[in-house]
């Protein structure tokens, strides 16, 4: 039993954390683990969407999450959230992406900020496929189509009646028919 | 049908049980952000109870701030695998109700206090113990520390459940923070650094409202030592003097980009939002017992008299 770390206030998370992490194999060993999901987090701020493998992806968003989250918590005065987006934005220019452009955007947002969908997996391939890690509220056109049904739509209002009538004429067979079956005894 | 309605009855009277103790879980409306926390290793305790939420009807009594270094055990264990959310209301219902039987004070590593632990062995019954708190852990109701003392040139190290039903007392002679979280380095220091007499009395506070930082630098005794003390980054130790071969292998051992893993310490913290709402949950239970022990306090001599 551990008591909880109090020295940082950290916001929650609005994605599905595992347990442990994981570790990628790098010839530099656990050093090179962060290093490499910096040039992930890196591009994921400066391109907005990228297509990468799913593990990779799946690690970076939740390190992607936790910097902007905390921008959001603490703004750029604060020595040590400057620190961190020092260290995870390898291209300066994207520090300032991150606090101008970044956090006005995910301010008021109840979601996460950033979406991961599984992208094609090719065979041969890498067996866990790729994905592709996006930040939400992106300029480009929508990966996925909005899968919306609404219930006032008129061809669901329609429909809705439809079975309406329908079942209700059932009934009245079925009333008919046991009318008819106790008449006759 | 007769069943289906007794049960829904039971299953209301449970609910209605359950909420007449929190109803301030109710309330709950979103609550907005404190600017004034500390999110550093935290210092002084600003001012207490703020109100927040006047945005709407329901202003909703926030804890303060400081509250998570006051009662720690209150939070979790961050361990996702074994987190239960039941489990942690019903063990905080339970750490309040101890609370409200026995006064267990807030204290720190560093700060030195006196437990009287009921004892059937002993000739009165009770055994006292005087230390300083040298770590502190454990959560819900397993919540422990532990005190040391050297006595009779004999270093001694109890570890004391704090939910535990057998103690009786627990004072805090003096209250203060030292300059680490964990005091484990006094095993290997001068036996000066902690000895207290078992027979101290407790200090009055010169400020209430600040918890003052003891900035001593402890002499450790010459090597061998438990462990390998210029590996952690220890503040209130003086310089180790070591062999420069000790601090090249402590480099080469060391983890610095332990500092920039965000998911590690997410997955050792519990989130600042799950933060406050166990906090509100608990803060006004908290605040009526300190209010009627203080009341006692004030009405037990003038009561004497």
């Amino acid at each position: 039993m551990n008591q909880a770390d109090l020295s940082k206030l950290v916001s929650a998370l609005r994605i599905a954390v595992k347990p442990k992490p994981r570790l990628f194999s790098c010839p530099e060993g656990p050093a090179g683990r962060l290093k490499k999901l910096r040039a992930t987090v890196t591009a994921l701020v400066k391109y907005e969407r990228i297509e990468l493998n799913y593990p990779r992806a799946e690690e970076a968003q939740g390190y992607a999450e936790r910097l902007i989250s905390d921008a959001i918590r603490n703004g750029d005065c604060h020595k040590h959230t400057m620190e961190m987006a020092d260290y995870w934005l390898n291209e300066k220019q994207l520090v300032h992406k991150l606090f101008k452009v970044l956090v006005p955007r995910y301010q008021n947002y109840n979601s996460s900020f950033t979406r991961l969908v599984l992208g094609p997996k090719t065979y041969p391939g890498y067996f866990a496929g790729t994905a592709i890690l996006e930040l939400k509220g992106n300029p480009f056109p929508a990966l996925q189509p909005e899968t919306h049904n609404y219930h006032y739509w008129l061809h669901n209002v329609l429909l809705e009646e439809a079975k309406k009538e329908f079942r209700s004429a059932r009934e009245d067979r079925n009333a008919g028919t046991t009318e008819s079956v106790t008449a006759e005894s | 049908m007769l069943r289906r309605a007794v049960l829904q009855t039971f299953r209301q009277g449970l609910a209605q049980s359950f909420f007449k103790r929190y109803a301030v879980s109710l309330t709950e409306t979103t609550v907005t952000h404190q600017p004034i926390e500390t999110s550093n290793e935290a210092g002084e305790r600003s001012v207490p109870t703020q109100k927040t939420g006047d945005e709407s009807r329901n202003t909703v009594v926030v804890a303060p701030p400081e509250f998570r270094f006051m009662y720690p055990e209150f939070l979790p264990d961050p361990a996702m695998e074994t987190r239960n959310r039941l489990r942690e209301k019903l063990e905080r219902m339970d750490m309040l109700q101890r609370r409200s039987v026995i006064e267990i004070p807030e204290f720190y590593t560093g700060s030195i206090m006196a437990v009287t632990v009921a004892d059937a062995n002993s000739p009165n019954k009770f055994a006292r113990f005087v230390g300083i708190c040298i770590q502190r852990g454990g959560s819900g109701l397993r919540a422990w520390f532990i005190l040391r003392n050297v006595v009779d040139k004999q270093g001694v190290e109890i570890l004391y459940e704090m939910y535990c039903p057998l103690i009786q007392k627990i004072e805090v002679l003096r209250l203060e923070r030292r300059l680490d979280e964990s005091l484990l380095y006094l095993r290997d220091a001068l036996p000066e650094y902690s000895t207290f007499p078992l027979d101290m009395e407790p200090e009055r506070r010169l400020n209430n409202s600040v918890v003052p930082i003891n900035p001593l630098k402890v002499k450790l005794r010459p090597r061998p030592w438990l462990e390998r003390w210029e590996r952690q980054n220890l503040q209130g130790v003086e310089d180790l003097n070591l062999p420069q071969r000790f601090y090249d292998k402590a480099e080469k051992v060391a983890k610095p980009w332990e500092k920039y893993d965000l998911m590690l310490h997410y997955r050792k913290t519990i989130p600042a939002e799950e933060q406050e709402k166990i906090f509100a949950e608990v803060h006004s239970q908290l605040q009526q017992q300190e209010l009627k022990r203080k009341l006692r306090r004030r009405r037990g001599p003038d009561n004497e008299q």
